[in-house]
């Protein structure tokens, strides 16, 4: 009896211990919530519910102006079994997720590994070289970038130099995407900037021992640089590779929001953006918009699986 | 590494926050009260200009009102409405295209003004079909801005040079082919050819529709044609191609329905296919001197021109200030005032009285779209029916089906079977 009582005791104790444990962390930390405050408020009121609201709407058909229809899995049938534009998209984007990650980061590793042999001025060349990037998603570089690629734009009037006459680059389907893929190239400098400071890290001696024993630079590039600098490798590819499923307004600004010619530049989220904002189907739109966060986070995961085959932590 | 790795997290969080803030709009909610306006319309620079200039001498007369008015690019404008509509703090004012009238209008979304005929309201000498045209179900929802038909825009200097006449009114569509590739044989100017690819051209589509009997739609909202039409469509286009009597695929894909991009404007063609109310904007752009016809005929065949209403000035359901809105509206379109200000950016005025007054200030391009429209008035047939939901999808499949035909992607014939099968899904899914 007197065993029972005190478990009883102990966990009345316990519930309000609990009860107070809310309290007493607001206490203690609400300086610190406060501070918060703007943050959870925009996160919670600004991300976190309209992305719940577009997981309902995502099974819905819902025009704007009438109220939202609850259809079930519908819309998400429709992508799987008819939905012609949605499968270009995907093939569209992939193609430029695959050519464009890996070219952007090889140049930016080069550029990286050659202004890491400490020249003079280096501050200057790293900050031009990393402008690109700042502007890259600008729509000012869109149409730039419009421009040099149309059929009388600075690209064809140098190819005429030496005689040869070039198509409209941006307005044939057959090379539409390679120009926005050269557009995400050109934008190299946040990546090099962190595979420059990554350079940095590796140890010197290791290359001075390298070349003591006969390494070539290759060799020594090889086995020296790739495997230390995997870590940071690794950290851009997620980084870009989500960036480029996410490419937006090149594509938009450069084939006028059409995803044209023949849907060659119809990028996933101009699909989406189409969907939503030119047809007003705010269902099906949403629908895509969660899919494009499965795509991704499936294809992140995968990324962080294969680290332990390819990314050297040294420890 | 690890520390960069969350500071960066951290910082693109803090970023994508903060720039997601300017979508918190209070403004709207809170302007509400009966002597204010909100306006919200579509358009371009030279607009704005006209249009806040009209607001500020309405102002100056009604100093009790307040008007807000913004505008964007037809795009944005059609999703930004939709949202406040949806959110339940439309404009007072909106300005309405036929496209979507009949949508806003079932919907409850825009209110009727009979009510308003007659005392803020002053449109009864716009004629019935210019009534009628902003009317819904024996209601009138919107007062019609201007009149609009489709045309040809040709640089007539350049046609000269090669050794022909410019398209004119009575050019049949085997004349203007045979036309088009006898202007290569004689042009002297490099890279340019006789006209722009008229194939995704919508406008002139439903007009080479018409003069054979057909539409683009049927009144019950399917398609108003077969896939042999569009298949011949297709091939007509696809002559010219081969003869270069028009642009190639290449040229024409810069093309995004604005005048920049014509390629009229940008020297490429000496033709081009535009709504009436773009002839000023284009001549603004070209230095020679442009002129505008009808569109090609058929020889025995029926109208295909109609006049159509360019857009309208409607008000929401939900307005606390109808009446003011409805006087602006008036000061806009019925009063030589404001109506003068607007000239013809938004089309040739209804009113016979308006043209009148504002002939003295017009340009010298505003007096070719006026007598245009007086031109091609005696051509026309009868307004089709608002288009159905789904319509500007169908216009930019009709674009992409003519790239595929234009980049030999696919043939006439099979371009003719992908654009009606495709419409059709369209057409049966909104």
């Amino acid at each position: 009896m007197a065993a029972h009582n005190t478990v009883a005791t102990s966990n009345a104790r316990k519930q309000v211990a609990a009860g107070g444990w809310l309290w007493g962390a607001v206490r203690r930390n609400g300086a610190g919530y406060l501070f918060l405050a703007p943050w959870l408020i925009g996160f919670f009121c600004l991300t976190l519910g309209p992305a719940l609201v577009s997981l309902y709407l995502s099974f819905t058909n819902y025009d704007l102006l009438t109220t939202p229809e609850f259809v079930g899995m519908q819309n998400y049938v429709r992508m799987a079994t008819a939905d012609p534009k949605f499968i270009a998209s995907i093939r569209v984007t992939l193609l430029y997720v695959a050519l464009s990650v890996p070219l952007k980061l090889a140049f930016a590793l080069a550029v990286a590994m050659v202004l890491n042999r400490g020249m003079r001025g280096l501050p200057f060349y790293r900050a031009i070289f990393y402008l690109p990037s700042l502007l890259g998603t600008s729509v000012a570089i869109a149409v730039l970038w419009r421009q040099l690629f149309a059929a009388d734009g600075m690209v064809n009037s140098l190819l005429a130099q030496f005689g040869v006459e070039g198509p409209s680059w941006i307005s044939n389907p057959n090379y539409s995407l390679y120009t926005l893929v050269v557009l995400s190239v050109w934008q190299f400098g946040s990546p090099m900037i962190i595979f420059l400071a990554g350079l940095r890290q590796i140890p010197v001696d290791m290359y001075e021992a390298a070349s003591l024993d006969g390494a070539s630079p290759a060799r020594q590039f090889f086995r020296i640089t790739l495997p230390l600098l995997s870590p940071v490798i690794f950290f851009n590819v997620v980084i870009q590779t989500i960036e480029a499923f996410k490419a937006f307004t090149p594509a938009f600004i450069i084939s006028g929001g059409s995803g044209g010619p023949i849907n060659s530049t119809l990028f996933y989220t101009l699909y989406l953006y189409q969907e939503a904002f030119s047809y007003f189907r705010m269902g099906y739109a949403s629908a895509l918009a969660w899919v494009l966060v499965v795509l991704i986070a499936v294809f992140t995961a995968f990324s962080f699986l294969t680290t332990k085959y390819w990314v050297h932590y040294d420890d | 590494m690890n520390t960069t790795l969350i500071g960066r997290r951290r910082l693109l969080g803090a970023g994508l926050a903060a720039a997601s803030l300017p979508l918190f709009d209070f403004g709207p909610a809170m302007a509400q009260q009966p002597n204010s306006i909100r306006m919200m319309w579509w358009g371009g620079d030279e607009r704005a200009r006209r249009t806040n200039g009209a607001i500020a001498l309405f102002k100056e007369a009604n100093p009790e009102v307040t008007i807000e008015s913004e505008s964007m690019g037809w795009d944005d404008y059609w999703a930004r409405l939709a949202t406040q509509v949806a959110g339940g703090n439309a404009p007072d004012f909106i300005q309405m295209d036929y496209r979507y009238m009949v949508e806003y209008a079932r919907r409850g979304a825009i209110r009727p003004l009979d009510e308003y005929l007659g005392k803020e309201l002053q449109i009864a000498d716009f004629g019935q079909v210019n009534l009628d045209s902003c009317s819904v179900d024996g209601k009138l929802y919107g007062g019609n801005v201007g009149i609009n038909a489709f045309a040809v825009f040709s640089d007539s200097a350049a046609w000269e040079e090669a050794g022909l006449e410019a398209p004119s009114y009575d050019t049949t569509w085997d004349e203007f082919s045979a036309k088009c590739a006898a202007f290569t044989a004689g042009n002297t100017r490099t890279r340019m050819r006789a006209t722009a690819d008229g194939s995704g051209q919508e406008g002139l589509f439903e007009v080479w529709l018409r003069t054979q009997g057909k539409a683009l739609f049927h009144p019950d909202g399917t398609l108003g044609y077969d896939a042999a039409d569009a298949g011949r469509w297709f091939a007509y286009w696809a002559d010219l191609r081969k003869s270069k009597g028009c642009v190639a695929a290449d040229v024409q894909a810069l093309y995004k329905n604005s005048p920049e991009t014509s390629p009229l404007v940008v020297g490429r063609a000496a033709t081009d296919f535009v709504w009436s109310n773009g002839f000023e904007s284009y001549q603004k752009l070209v230095a020679a001197e442009l002129s505008l016809v009808g569109a090609p005929v058929l020889e025995g065949g029926e109208p295909g021109q109609y006049l159509k209403p360019s857009q309208m000035f409607s008000i929401s359901e939900t307005s606390e200030s109808p009446v003011q809105t409805a006087r602006l509206i008036n000061f806009l379109i019925n009063e030589p005032a404001g109506a003068k200000i607007l000239g013809l950016d938004r089309g040739v005025p209804a009113s016979p009285k308006i043209r009148e007054a504002i002939k003295p200030d017009l340009s010298e391009a505003g007096r070719k779209v006026v007598d245009f429209i007086s031109k091609v008035t005696p051509q026309v047939g009868p307004l089709p029916p608002s288009p159905p939901q789904g319509a500007g999808e169908v216009n930019a499949l009709l674009i992409r089906i003519s790239q595929e035909v234009g980049f030999d992607v696919s043939t006439p014939e099979q371009g003719g079977v992908n654009l009606v099968d495709e419409a059709a899904a369209i057409l049966r899914r909104t």
